[in-house]
């Protein structure tokens, strides 16, 4: 609760400093301020400190899933902030602005990760993709830009009309929004219904709908275009922090509402993890720009975490909190540099090891991480993941089918690390990186390491 | 004895090094790097020495028995009450043989490569890198349970890959650590899942466990992963089918073999240690370390066998008509490992049947001395003729006097000529196979002439032969080149001496092993008749060879194209997988998804048209495959409704 009420003031309070504070400097220390308040906030709620205190009838609550979820995403925002806040002075002149929606950005997270009512989820997810929709033509005067913004929208409505459709079925079915109702007695709970057509027929479409936001297959068209087109810096927090967020929502909507009918859905899951896999990997395969390879290994990761959703066992939700960690904060630290080069294709990291030794160091940990490499968090959490799956005890080809996709990743990923190192070539000379970014990708380097040996610095905090 | 004490600086030293040389190599140890990384491994190679001294002669048998022990384990990560990793450090007798075989050979190479790599530009960062793989590659060798060893095996991937690599600015040595990397990864993973059926069905990973626990019939574990079964086979055996296809891909047994041939790119120095003595042995020292369990399940032992007999007489012919002396090593290599893994395939347990065991690992240990040495004898003679071809070589008898007398013994080891040290490992192997698989014994018996034959035609090619003095101003090399050499040559002739029986076998006690000399005939004298052919054929220059292989015709054709299996692989990847798969794949991106971002962009002077662009049809394509989507979906769940 702390955080939900804290970021969307911090929003309006960014929105309203453009008019006061002209520093570019200040804004952004202003929004790093805010976060550090947010992260603050959110632990001491962890520990049972609650500063505001509203009944919202049970629709809104915060367990310890949720809350660790928003520390997550607000550690993530933190780094990235630090990161790459300097070149969101690149895209246009609303500096301020791009903050302010980053934080309400922030709120819809909040929202989605603690609901316990389908209309809290659906103000949340709206919460978040408006904003997006903004963010993604910022750049104005792009058409690229534009293009993929009028995409992301037309495309985004669509599933949300999905959405809608589904809640009002279920609401139909269920006479309730409650994701969850305890049986009122025992003997109800002893003679459960079979689920309704109706209550089914909500399902699936909120199953879609929620597909298409995690951008799984075969709902992930608009994924790299809207990516590709963005202006880079939002790619990168679109496609770490949120996309996290939406998969801890996605897997708390069908743990809570859907948990019964886990039989009747889990083989269609497998199905959409296994395409998601497939495309997401094979694609990226061919890809000549390593923005649009990143925006397919973000559909190859998403298909990893749709295991936690298929597995939906106690191993699974702390996998998803091991992946969704590990995932953005190597996808952040790629983007971070990806941005500091001029030219996006694989011919532009050609001899980065030479100019920018600690650069092209960070990044290879980074995409270690991201292929699975022992010793890095990704591994460990694509460890988990595989674990969980094989402890349902069925569709064993579905984890095998993962690992050979895990492999093909390999290839795309170490051809950005082959450029690097193994290849001639003069980086843009003239980039030039302060020592403060050097610093913070090399703590976000050993973090990935660090995260990848002892899981359990994370994961503790899921229990006690 | 308290190992604990030392026993991690075993493997820490060399990690040290990796650590020190490759942050500060370049700045502050430019020379001084190779002496530095030769030191730390001398304490290393010391202290594994001191250890299987301790192990074997004074402490490590209780009872006749040498049992395992754990100095070192700490809990990593857990899982829940009953499983959990551990890491740490386990000693038995075949983690102990490979301690002292691993670092010694290290330390020889180290040595050798102070001459060989001497004034390369990245000479620090060479050894950094030799640290790394040693450190991996012991930390493999003692790993307490089954995914401690799959993390140092990635580890060895990770640092075999950069060895091959290092000639980083020859585009084929950078094709070939990819290839190696990425064919030996596939193998991997199949090897991961065989992990993680083992350790859900075993409910442990730890090896002492878990070998206790699947071995025993009438535990709940066994009882469960043996009645599960998935296509006609119980999860046992797909689950040890698994881990030996991990195994298969580190030792380049067939059909996994094709990187193995291309990572001769790398250093030599590099080849003797990788491709000779340490990484690629790993396979035969998982299924030995899994061996219990392998044995219980008859079909996966037999899979065993016969991959590596199969893989030993495929490499062996191959290995007849290759003209790189790198590849033809490379394939003996193949070819050996063969017999270590058959070796294990036939094996038992139990007094008189586990000689397999005891002579597969004894195999190991004598391949891994004469085997580095032809590869750093080969190294010696690349450094000083500047090529890999034979036919660059030949009469460098007289030029190089210390590499030909070392070549020569190590050839003579690896024919099984007696009193060499190939001879009694050999024999036990035959003998096993004998007792228990007599097709196997006779591919064995075979392939043995055959290895006779193709090493003398290598030795003649490259030292007899032609009489070249073109060469005559190089001088052989300095005492950092020799020693090892001689070191090595004196192991591969004593090495055998050592009676293995003793220490070595599959349940701990000690085995007697015979000699029998009556059986030693037939595999001799192929080994005789091999070596009087390729003097026949390849002592002095003749024209003799070129009509033998057009004899042969087409075999020999297909054998020195090692059997098309690249231009297999190439086929299945390049022409059914990118093409039925990747293209469509790619189609759909280039057609819907690129030509719809070109269209834009070729349209950025005209904003109207732009706007056309957009209303041209493709993001109703896009609302369009989702709504097939939505609809596609919803009829399988329809029809998947219970």
């Amino acid at each position: 609760m702390n955080a939900l009420l804290l970021s969307a003031l911090w929003g309006v309070v960014m929105m309203f400093s453009s008019f006061l504070v002209k520093e570019k400097s200040a804004i952004r220390n202003m929004a790093v301020a805010g976060l550090v308040l947010l992260l603050l906030v959110n632990i001491l709620e962890m520990n049972g400190k609650v500063f505001f205190d509203i009944n919202t009838r049970g629709m809104i609550y915060f367990d310890r899933f949720s809350l660790l979820f928003n520390s997550i995403a607000f550690i993530s925002t933190f780094i990235y902030f630090i990161l790459s806040a300097k070149d969101m002075e690149k895209v246009g002149d609303n500096y301020a602005e791009y903050f302010a929606l980053i934080f309400f950005i922030l709120c819809g997270i909040t929202l989605v990760t603690s609901f316990k009512s389908l209309l809290i989820l659906f103000l949340g997810i709206e919460i978040i993709s408006i904003p997006l929709y903004i963010l993604t033509g910022s750049d104005k005067r792009n058409l690229k830009s534009n293009e993929a913004a009028l995409k992301y929208f037309l495309m985004g409505s669509f599933s949300t009309g999905l959405m809608l459709m589904g809640i009002a079925l279920i609401y139909g079915a269920k006479g309730t929004f409650m994701t969850f109702v305890p049986p009122a007695t025992v003997k109800e709970a002893a003679q459960a219904t079979p689920a309704s057509a109706l209550l089914i027929a909500g399902m699936i479409l909120l199953l879609f709908s929620m597909s298409f936001k995690v951008s799984a297959a075969p709902f992930h068209f608009w994924t790299p275009d809207v990516y590709d087109g963005a202006p880079s810096v939002f790619t990168s927090f679109m496609a770490t922090i949120v996309k996290a967020a939406v998969f801890a929502s996605f897997i708390r909507l069908f743990n809570d509402a859907f948990g019964a009918e886990k039989s009747q859905w889990q083989l269609l899951v497998a199905i959409i993890t296994a395409a998601t896999l497939f495309i997401g990997n094979i694609t990226a395969v061919f890809q000549q720009s390593v923005k649009r390879m990143l925006a397919y290994s973000s559909i190859s990761q998403a298909g990893f975490m749709l295991f936690a959703l298929y597995a939906m066992n106690g191993d699974g939700k702390e996998g998803l909190i091991l992946y969704a960690t590990a995932y953005s904060l190597a996808t952040i630290g790629v983007f971070a540099v990806l941005i500091k080069l001029k030219d996006f294709s694989f011919e532009g990291f050609n001899g980065l090891s030479k100019n920018q030794p600690i650069l092209a160091a960070t990044t290879t940990i980074f995409l270690l991480s991201l292929a699975g490499i022992p010793l890095t968090a990704g591994f460990l959490s694509k460890f988990y993941m595989l674990k969980a799956a094989m402890e349902t005890g069925q569709n064993l080809w579905l984890v095998i089918f993962a690992v050979l996709m895990a492999a093909v990743s390999v290839y795309y990923y170490f051809r950005v690390i082959q450029a690097m190192y193994f290849k001639d070539g003069d980086v843009s000379p003239d980039l030039t990186v302060s020592p403060a970014f050097k610093t913070i990708l090399v703590f976000l380097a050993v973090l990935v390491i660090l995260l990848g040996i002892f899981p359990g610095l994370l994961l503790n905090w899921y229990y006690f | 004895m308290n190992y604990s004490q030392y026993i991690a600086l075993i493997p820490l030293l060399p990690l040290a090094g990796f650590i020190v040389l490759g942050l500060f190599g370049k700045k502050y140890f430019k020379q001084s790097a190779g002496i530095i990384a030769t030191l730390l491994l001398l304490v290393s190679t010391a202290l594994s020495i001191y250890t299987a001294y301790n192990y074997f002669f004074i402490d490590g048998k209780i009872d006749g028995v040498y049992h395992s022990v754990i100095p070192l384990k700490y809990k990593w990560l857990s899982f829940s009450e009953n499983l959990s990793i551990d890491m740490g450090i386990l000693l038995d007798p075949i983690a102990v043989m490979m301690l002292v075989v691993v670092t010694f050979i290290s330390l020889m190479v180290h040595v050798f490569s102070l001459w060989y790599m001497k004034g390369e530009e990245r000479f620090s960062t060479y050894y950094a890198f030799l640290g790394l793989f040693t450190f991996s590659m012991l930390g493999l060798v003692i790993s307490v349970n089954i995914f401690q060893i799959y993390i140092f095996w990635e580890l060895v991937g990770v640092s075999s890959y950069l060895l091959i690599g290092f000639y980083y600015d020859k585009p084929s040595a950078v094709a070939a650590s990819k290839k190696a990397f990425i064919v030996t990864r596939f193998a991997d993973l199949a090897f991961l899942i065989g992990i993680l059926i083992l350790g859900l069905q075993g409910q442990t990973l730890d090896f002492g466990v878990l070998i206790q626990r699947l071995t025993d019939i009438q535990s709940p574990q066994f009882i469960s992963i043996t009645s599960a079964s998935f296509i006609g086979f119980s999860v046992m055996t797909w689950a040890l089918t698994l881990v030996f296809i991990g195994g298969a891909g580190k030792s380049a047994m067939f059909p996994l073999h094709i990187w193995l041939p291309d990572a001769m790119e790398g250093p030599t120095p590099v080849s003797a240690l990788i491709h000779a003595a340490t990484m690629v042995v790993a396979g035969v020292y998982l299924v030995a370390r899994l061996f219990p369990v392998f044995y219980i399940n008859h079909v996966s032992l037999q899979l065993v066998a016969y991959v590596g007999a199969f893989s030993s007489i495929f490499a062996a012919i191959i290995a007849c008509t290759q003209t790189d002396i790198k590849r033809v090593l490379a394939y003996s290599t193949m070819s050996q490992i063969g017999y270590m893994l058959f070796a294990l395939g036939v094996s038992g347990i139990g007094d008189e049947h586990e000689l397999g065991y005891t002579a597969s690992m004894f195999h190991l240990f004598t391949h891994a001395f004469f085997k580095s040495l032809l590869f750093l004898g080969a190294g010696a003679v690349i450094h000083f003729v500047h090529s890999n071809e034979m036919k660059d070589m030949g009469g460098l008898r007289k030029l190089l006097p210390i590499t030909h007398i070392v070549f020569l013994i190590a050839c003579l080891a690896i024919a099984g000529i007696p009193p060499f040290a190939g001879f009694f490992s050999k024999e036990e192997i035959l003998l096993a196979a004998y007792n228990s698989n007599k097709f196997i014994y006779g591919i064995a018996l075979f392939t043995s002439g055959l290895t006779a034959f193709y090493m003398f035609r290598l030795y003649f090619l490259v030292f007899w032969s032609k009489t070249s003095s073109a060469h005559a101003h190089h001088r052989e090399g300095n005492a950092a080149m020799k020693t090892p050499l001689v070191i090595l040559a004196a192991c591969s002739i004593l090495s055998g001496l050592v009676s293995f029986g003793k220490y070595v076998s599959a349940d701990g006690k000690e085995i007697e092993s015979h000699f029998h000399l009556v059986f030693s005939i037939a595999p001799v004298l192929l080994a005789v008749t091999g070596i009087c052919i390729a003097v026949g054929l390849y002592k002095n220059e003749s024209g003799k060879p070129q009509r033998v292989a057009s004899f042969f015709g087409v075999l020999y054709k297909s054998a020195y194209r090692k059997f098309y299996i690249d231009e297999v692989y190439l086929f299945v990847t390049k022409k059914i997988i990118f093409n039925l798969i990747g293209r469509p794949a790619a189609w759909i991106d280039k057609n819907i998804v690129d030509g719809l971002i070109n269209g834009i962009a070729g349209i950025t002077a005209d904003i109207s048209s732009a706007i056309k662009g957009i209303q041209s049809g493709k993001v109703q394509g896009y609302a369009l495959y989702f709504f097939g989507g939505v609809l596609t979906l919803a009829i399988i769940f329809i029809y998947l409704w219970k």
